[in-house]
C-alpha cells in the first residue's frame, strides 16, 4: 500500500470535482434542498400541528443523517462508473494502483464529500431553523461512524456489481439506498414498522444509528446496545463486501470484462 | 555477449485463454529478450491485443504461465507494473480532465520524480504541448493516442507494451513515434512489445515477430525468416505484408 498513490486517485476525483458541475450538485446542493424543504415542513408540523420540538428534532436528525448516508454510498458507486465511462479502468488497472488503494482513495474522497454536505445541512438546519445538531455530536459520530461504514459496504457492493455486470447497473448506485430507506426507521422508531419487519430492520445497520440518534435526541443518553449492534453487523457487512468485490474483480479479469467494460 | 547472456524480460509459456467456447489464445509461447522490439502480428481476432492485456494485468490465463523480468504477475504485480507501462489508442483518460491533469494524476501513480520536467518534456516530445490544458473530450484521436503515449514513458519503463500504437497518427507523426521508440532501444535498451497492423513499420522496427492467426504462433524470427517461413520461398528481401496477407487469407478460408 502506498500512499502517493492513493494521493494520485485523490486527486484525480478532486480535478474532476473542479471540472464536472454535478459532483458539485450532488455535494452541496442536493443536501441543501433537502434541509430547507424539510425545515419548512417541520415548521408547518409545529405551528399548525403541534408537534413536539423532540419530534421534529427527530425528523430533521434523520433528514441530515440519510443525506450523509445516501451521499456516501452513492458516491462510492459514481466514482468508479467516473472511470468505466470514461474507459479509465484500462490505464489505471495496469499500473501499480492496487485495488485496495484504489477503494482507500474513494472512500476518502468521498467521505470529505458527504461530510461537506453534513455540515452545511447543520449549519442551515441551525440556522434556519433552530435544530441544533452539534451539542449531541459527540454521541453522534459514533452513529455516524456506522452509518458510513455501512455506506462503504453498499458502495462496495453496487460497485462489485458494476464490475461484474458493466454500467447496465448504473442505476443502483443511486437507487439502492432507497429500498432500505423504509426499513432504516429513518423518521420513525422501529415499534412502528409491523412486527414481521422487525428482523428485516434489525438486520440494518442504519436502523441502530437511527435508533441510537433518537435516543440521544430525547436525552436517553448514548445507547451502547444499538451502537454494539450496529458496529458488529458493520464487520459483517464490509467483509461481505470486500470479499463480493474480491471475486467479482476476478471474474471480470478472468473475462476481459475490465477492457471492454462501458 | 551472446542470446543465451542477454536477460529474458517476457517470458510466455503455452499460454492459453478462453472465453467460454472461444479460444483466443491458444498454447503460446515466446520470449522476448532485454532490448528488443517485437512485433506481435496477426489478421483481426489473432489473439494478439488478448496476450498484450494478459501480460498487462487486465486478464487472467486460463492456462499457462509468463513471467516479466523473472517475476510472476500474480505474486509481484506492483513490482512489476512499476516497472513497465502499456497503452493502446482504444484507452481513453478522464474527459474532463485536462491533458496535463491526466499525466499528472499518473504520474503520482508511478511516483515520477519532478514530474512537471517530466510532462514538460513528454508533451515537448510527442508534440501536444499546445493541447496541454485542454481537457481530453476536445482533442482528436491522434491527440489522445498521443496523450497515451505520454503516459507510457512516464516512468522510463523498462519494457513497454503498445497495442498498435500508430494507428490513429498522420504519417509524419507516426514516423516520429517510431524514431522515439528506436531511440530508447539504442540508448536506454528499453524492451519493446508491440503489436500493429501496419507491417511497413513491423518491418522496420523489429527484431523479431510473433505471427499468430486464430490464437495460435504461426512463425517466429527475425521479418526474413518469418518471410521465408511462411512463404515457403527462397527470399532476399523481408515481406511481411505478403504474409499477412498470406496468413489472413488462409484464416477467412479456415472460418469460411
Amino acid at each position: 500500500m502506498r500512499l502517493y498513490r492513493i494521493e494520485a486517485v485523490v486527486l484525480r476525483h478532486v480535478y474532476e470535482l473542479r471540472h464536472n458541475g454535478n459532483h458539485l450538485i450532488n455535494m452541496v446542493y442536493f443536501p441543501v434542498v433537502n434541509i430547507i424543504m424539510w425545515g419548512f415542513l417541520t415548521i408547518y408540523l409545529t405551528d399548525r400541528q403541534g408537534l413536539q420540538s423532540g419530534l421534529i428534532s427527530s425528523l430533521l436528525g434523520g433528514v441530515v443523517l440519510w443525506g450523509l448516508f445516501y451521499g456516501f454510498q452513492r458516491d462510492m458507486g459514481q466514482g468508479f462508473l467516473e472511470e468505466v465511462w470514461t474507459r479509465n479502468l484500462i490505464s489505471l488497472f495496469s499500473s501499480p494502483l492496487s485495488v485496495a488503494e484504489y477503494i482507500y482513495a474513494l472512500v476518502c474522497v468521498n467521505l470529505i464529500k458527504a461530510l461537506i454536505g453534513l455540515v452545511l445541512e447543520s449549519v442551515i438546519a441551525l440556522l434556519c431553523y433552530h435544530f441544533n445538531i452539534f451539542p449531541s455530536l459527540i454521541e453522534f459520530v459514533p452513529f455516524i461512524a456506522v452509518l458510513m461504514f455501512f455506506g462503504f459496504s453498499i458502495g462496495v457492493v453496487i460497485t462489485s456489481l458494476i464490475v461484474r455486470y458493466g454500467s447496465k447497473l448504473e442505476g443502483l448506485a443511486w437507487s439502492f439506498a432507497g429500498v432500505l430507506m423504509p426499513f432504516s426507521c429513518v423518521f420513525y422508531p422501529l415499534s412502528t414498522l409491523p412486527a414481521f419487519l422487525h428482523p428485516l430492520a434489525l438486520a440494518l445497520p442504519t436502523t441502530h444509528s437511527f435508533e441510537g440518534m433518537r435516543q440521544v435526541l430525547a436525552g436517553g443518553g448514548f445507547s451502547m446496545v444499538d451502537f454494539q449492534w450496529g458496529v458488529t453487523q458493520d464487520i459483517a457487512y464490509v467483509a461481505l463486501a470486500i470479499l463480493l468485490f474480491r471475486r467479482m474483480f476476478e471474474s471480470a479479469r478472468s473475462q476481459g470484462l475490465l477492457i471492454k467494460m462501458d | 555477449m551472446n542470446a543465451s547472456d542477454v536477460p529474458i524480460v517476457v517470458d510466455v509459456r503455452n499460454l492459453t485463454k478462453t472465453f467460454g467456447k472461444f479460444r483466443a489464445v491458444d498454447d503460446v509461447s515466446f520470449s522476448v529478450y532485454e532490448g528488443e522490439i517485437i512485433g506481435l502480428v496477426g489478421p483481426n481476432g489473432a489473439g494478439k491485443s488478448t496476450i498484450v492485456h494478459m501480460l498487462s494485468g487486465l486478464i487472467t490465463p486460463s492456462v499457462g504461465t509468463f513471467s516479466l523480468f523473472g517475476k510472476s504477475l500474480d505474486t509481484e504485480r506492483e513490482q512489476i507494473l512499476q516497472r513497465l507501462n502499456f497503452t493502446s489508442p482504444y484507452v481513453a483518460f478522464p474527459a474532463r480532465l485536462t491533458v496535463r491533469e491526466n499525466l499528472a494524476v499518473y504520474a503520482r501513480i508511478y511516483n515520477v520524480r519532478d514530474s512537471r520536467a517530466k510532462i514538460a518534456e513528454l508533451l515537448d516530445r510527442f508534440d501536444i504541448k499546445k493541447v496541454e490544458n485542454k481537457p481530453i473530450s476536445r482533442l482528436s484521436s491522434g491527440e489522445t493516442a498521443r496523450v497515451g503515449l505520454c503516459k507510457a514513458f512516464l516512468n522510463d519503463p523498462e519494457l513497454l507494451l503498445l497495442d498498435e500504437p500508430t494507428v490513429y497518427l498522420d504519417p509524419l507523426i507516426a514516423l516520429e513515434v517510431r524514431d522515439v521508440l528506436l531511440d530508447l532501444k539504442r540508448s536506454r535498451g528499453t524492451t519493446i512489445l508491440y503489436t500493429s497492423h501496419n507491417m511497413a513499420e513491423v518491418q522496420r522496427m523489429c527484431d523479431r515477430v510473433v505471427f499468430l492467426s486464430h490464437g495460435r504462433v504461426i512463425a517466429t524470427g527475425s521479418p526474413i525468416e518469418v518471410t521465408r517461413a511462411v512463404l515457403s520461398e527462397r527470399r532476399d528481401e523481408p515481406a511481411l505484408e505478403e504474409v499477412f496477407i498470406h496468413i489472413a487469407r488462409r484464416q477467412r478460408d479456415a472460418t469460411l
